[in-house]
């Protein structure tokens, strides 16, 4: 059970963030009060006293499953018709709509499939709107998106929300604490640890928040702070990739290109660029799922079609759920040493062996579907590099986490790194980029547009 | 409780269907390449046709599910452009009209591997029939037709019938059923304790 | 999808009129049993698409290419295993009689016509054009209708999930398992997570649907306002003077000296 003895009140025109370790129950509870639950999604609840928002919109965190209409016009058009305003006031609705949202400069018959995740949250935000709210609920609106796109949101939703109370959840706190003015904290269990003005809270309650791994400002000093000092720098030197004039194509077309790239056995490459600039396309070239062209070699041997590149590279996809194929979480990471034919003793100890690596011990009879969004993500991290494949490429695998979930989970790929295996890794995250990362590649509009070396800033803090 | 479907109901099923209907769409190549081999072996793989029926029922469990199903998976067909063309969305109508009286039938109340398989049968007769209509079956030669009654029956058992059940007992397994069916009595009672 | 085509008067009928002429010309078509007849429908049939369904000459015969196979599949077992009187020829269980042979190739000419029909519809009817006209008239219920949008909307999102999940067998190394068992257990790695995802998704989408008030209630505005025009009457008069049209050319001047194709 969720929330026992909970209470909340909110004032009119209050700016509420809620902050919680992940699986606490934020998302619920934005939907209890909003009255989603127990209207729209039945669970069983039961409240002494209740009173809900009169009027309220609702943002949800993925972009994709929120829309119901294929055109940006119609799906304006069809809370529209809900509110059953009259057709010949629709159009200029519609523009006005977009134009509060700043998506103004494209034309209003466009396709949804067509815009980028920042667009479609814009539009989510402009839907929202029509049903002028006095209230607004936001359910991590800019999981998804690159810094600019997450900054853009918030300085939209700050334009319109001048007279409207904010509710809001959000891991990532850059931008969003310039907006509230009151916190809520919860622990794990969903109980309600703190409640009161923003910066009474940030001052007080950091090490509340630090336990329970809630990220906060400063999070990172914190964290960097209080870790053994780690000798980052790869000590090993043998080339393990190789790339030169390097293509992928979509559709037959060069989605990216790397003009030359070498790169050395325990490195950490951060990959980082805006939405769509070709990022996941990179990875998708150098697992071979899309055609490419040019010099590719692991190890000094150029990677041929048809071979077995998995057992050289491997790939954590961004929705870990892609990948489970069995029904338990052992068997999720027995399952790449079965193919193999390993002997069953080997294949326990193995086994064992990460899952204690990776804090999923107590799991390993639970489907993987049953686990947190943190646990998930470690289990597809662990099950990909159980045939101890030297290179592991990760496309943005923190996002939507709490703060001891990705710690947790850099570091264990930070002891992979240590023991010489090369990690490539998609994220938006600059302080992941700043403290993790040995080196940044830049991708901007499909071309591997910057490579540096980082000087590995780690022992300045320690 | 309410009677009726829910927005949710319809919408999952409706997915699922259309889902399924680009599946439909994909075995219609296999079908007319499997055909020529004469022999009607083709007729094995016909019970995939009946799938979005059984698996819908068995995920949602509710009443106009199934029916709903096999037409929504056959107007999604039929709108990605179906080389049967109209057929499919009648023949979906006839199809997803059989299962469902077979699952009215036992009243909405057994979701085994038996019923199912009945369903199934149910939607295989329903396509007899059309053909009986569209394709002169009946001037086939006797053993001609007895091969293909047989196989098609047979054929639906095994896919939409046994395969659909094992297939739905599966997704139970990773417990995203729980988001369609409803909050059973238990659980409100835990809330008065 | 998203394919360039020029609008033609057939993009212009009402789809819920279009829809249900064209079911009534297929239940027509059910109870033509001259062979003659329904050659000459047919292509009156194929006319329609050829000429008037606006899109480019090359894609519409790529899409005519499987309605050839479908005749032939169609048609064979009837020509081969049919009952019939004139034998013409006789090869172990092969018999071929002139009855069957015509039967056969009515079969044939059959299937080609409801294709036709059918890619017509498909190809000159946007499906969110054709679920308002459904909701504006024939009063379908709302829930269903947008319901329907929807699902059409996630077409192109669960190919992409599919594409993905593929990828990520290959990282996995269930595409090297051969065998039955593999089978099965490919099977079940795609299908699981692509419908788990699908319900997940829908659910979500059901609840922002609702979040947006939507009700389902019949009692609202429309943004698209579909009514009847000039193109609905040449449409169903254009169907209606084939019907008789064929009839007299299949008297007048008949491709094969043969009537009712029953047995
Ligand atoms: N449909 C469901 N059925 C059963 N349990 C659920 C369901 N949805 C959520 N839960 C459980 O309820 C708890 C709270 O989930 P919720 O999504 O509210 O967490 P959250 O605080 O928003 O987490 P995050 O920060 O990761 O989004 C979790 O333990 C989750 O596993
Ligand atoms: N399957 C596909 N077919 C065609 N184009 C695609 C496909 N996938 C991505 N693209 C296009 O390729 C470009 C690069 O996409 P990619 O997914 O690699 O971006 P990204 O850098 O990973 O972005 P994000 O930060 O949003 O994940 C985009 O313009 C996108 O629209
Ligand atoms: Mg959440
Ligand atoms: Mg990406």
């Amino acid at each position: 059970m969720l929330f026992k003895d909970l209470s909340i009140h909110i004032e009119k025109g209050e700016k509420v963030l809620l902050l919680g370790p992940s699986g606490c129950g934020k998302s619920t509870l934005l939907q209890v009060l909003s009255g989603i639950i127990p209207k729209s999604v039945e669970v069983p609840m039961k409240a002494d006293h209740f009173q809900q928002p009169a009027s309220w919109g609702y943002v949800f965190q993925d972009p994709d499953s929120q829309f119901c209409m294929p055109y940006v016009d119609e799906e304006l058009a069809f809370v529209l018709e809900n509110l059953q305003v009259p057709r010949i006031d629709m159009p200029d609705r519609i523009t006005a709509l977009l134009k509060a949202v700043g998506l103004h400069q494209i034309d209003p018959h466009t396709n949804i499939h067509t815009l980028s995740g920042g667009m479609k949250q814009r539009l989510a935000i402009a839907s929202v709107l029509a049903l002028e709210p006095e209230v607004l609920f936001l359910d991590e609106p800019t999981a998804l998106l690159d810094p600019q796109g997450t900054e853009d949101i918030w300085e939209t939703v700050k334009a319109i929300s001048a007279d409207k109370t904010l509710l809001i959840v959000e891991h990532k706190l850059d931008h969003v604490l310039d907006l509230v003015d009151r916190i809520i904290l919860f622990n794990e269990l969903g109980e309600i640890i703190s409640d009161g003005d923003k910066n009474k809270i940030l001052k007080n309650d950091r090490n509340t928040m630090k336990e329970q791994g809630i990220w906060y400002p400063g999070v990172w000093q914190d964290y960097l702070s209080s870790r053994p000092l780690k000798n980052l720098t790869p000590s090993h030197t043998d080339v393990v990739l190789h790339l030169n004039h390097f293509q992928g194509y979509r559709k037959k077309k060069p989605f990216i290109s790397v003009g030359e790239a070498t790169v050395r056995a325990g490195e950490w490459i951060a990959v980082i660029g805006e939405n769509g600039a070709g990022k996941s396309t990179l990875f998708h070239a150098l697992m071979q799922f899309i055609k490419t062209s040019g010099t590719f070699e692991i190890h000094g041997t150029p990677v041929k079609k048809g071979k077995r590149i998995a057992d050289h590279l491997t790939f954590v996809f961004q929705n870990p759920e892609f990948q489970f194929v069995t029904n338990s979480v052992f068997e999720e990471i027995a399952y790449g040493l079965r193919l193999e034919k390993l002997e069953e003793p080997d294949i326990r100890k193995k086994v064992f062996e990460l899952l204690d690596r990776f804090r999923l011990t107590p799991f390993q009879q639970h489907h993987p579907y049953h686990l947190s969004m943190g646990q998930k993500r470690r289990l597809s991290v662990a099950a990909s590099i159980v045939k101890g494949q030297p290179i592991i490429l990760l496309d943005e695998p923190t996002f939507g986490q709490d703060s001891k979930n990705t710690f947790a989970l850099l570091e264990m790929l930070e002891d992979y790194q240590q023991e010489g295996a090369t990690i490539l890794m998609v994220t938006h995250d600059t302080n992941i980029v700043e403290h993790f990362a040995t080196r940044v590649w830049t991708i901007k509009n499909g071309l591997l547009s910057s490579d540096v070396h980082v000087r590995v800033k780690e022992h300045a803090h320690a | 409780m309410n009677r009726g479907l829910k927005l949710t109901d319809i919408l999952v099923t409706i997915v699922i269907a259309i889902g399924f209907g680009i599946v439909y769409k994909l075995w219609g190549p296999l079908y007319y390449f499997v055909k020529p081999l004469g022999l009607h072996i083709d007729q094995l793989i016909y019970g995939m046709w009946f799938m979005a029926a059984t698996v819908a029922y068995l995920i949602i469990r509710k009443p106009g599910v199934a029916f709903l199903a096999e037409v929504a998976a056959a107007s999604g067909e039929f709108l990605v452009g179906s080389e049967w063309g109209l057929e499919v969305l009648l023949f979906g109508v006839v199809q997803g009209l059989f299962a469902e009286l077979v699952f009215m039938a036992f009243r909405y109340k057994r979701f085994d591997v038996t019923v199912v398989s009945l369903a199934a049968i149910g939607s295989a007769v329903g396509s007899i029939i059309m053909d009986y209509y569209k394709g002169y079956i009946e001037d086939l030669a006797l053993w001609n037709l007895s091969l293909f009654l047989g196989f098609r029956i047979i054929g639906s058992i095994l896919i939409a019938g046994v395969a659909a059940y094992y297939l739905v007992k599966a997704l139970e397994k990773t417990g995203v059923t729980n988001l369609v069916r409803p909050a059973s009595k238990q659980d409100y009672d835990a809330l008065d304790q | 999808m998203d394919l360039s085509f020029n609008e033609t008067w057939l993009h212009k009928i009402n789809p819920t009129l279009k829809l249900f002429t064209m079911i009534l010309m297929f239940i027509f078509v059910l109870f033509v049993h001259q062979i003659n007849w329904l050659i000459n429908l047919t292509f009156g049939a194929l006319l329609l698409l050829w000429v008037f369904s606006g899109h480019p000459k090359k894609r519409v015969s790529l899409l005519l290419i499987p309605f050839l196979i479908i005749f032939i599949s169609t048609s064979s077992s009837m020509i081969l295993f049919g009952k019939g009187d004139t034998t013409w020829m006789k090869w172990g269980l092969v018999h071929i009689t002139e009855e069957s042979f015509y039967r056969g190739l009515h079969l044939g000419f059959r299937a080609l016509i409801f294709a036709t029909l059918g890619l017509t519809f498909a190809l000159t009817t946007r499906p969110v054009n054709l679920f308002y006209s459904l909701m504006q008239q024939v009063k379908l219920n709302p829930k269903y209708a947008y319901s329907f949008m929807a699902g059409l909307r996630l077409i192109p999102i669960m190919i992409e999930e599919f594409l993905t999940i593929r990828n990520a067998m290959k990282v996995r190394g269930v595409e090297q398992e051969r065998g039955v068992r593999a089978f099965y257990f490919k099977i079940k790695s795609y299908s699981i997570p692509l419908l788990s995802q699908s319900i997940r998704r829908a659910h979500r989408i059901a609840v922002a649907m609702e979040a947006k008030r939507f009700t389902g209630e019949r009692d609202r505005t429309y943004y698209y306002k579909l009514g009847f025009s000039l193109n609905d009457g040449i449409f169903v008069a254009y169907l209606g003077v084939l019907i008789l049209l064929g009839y007299y050319l299949s008297v007048v001047w008949p491709l094969f000296p043969v009537g009712d194709v029953r047995y």
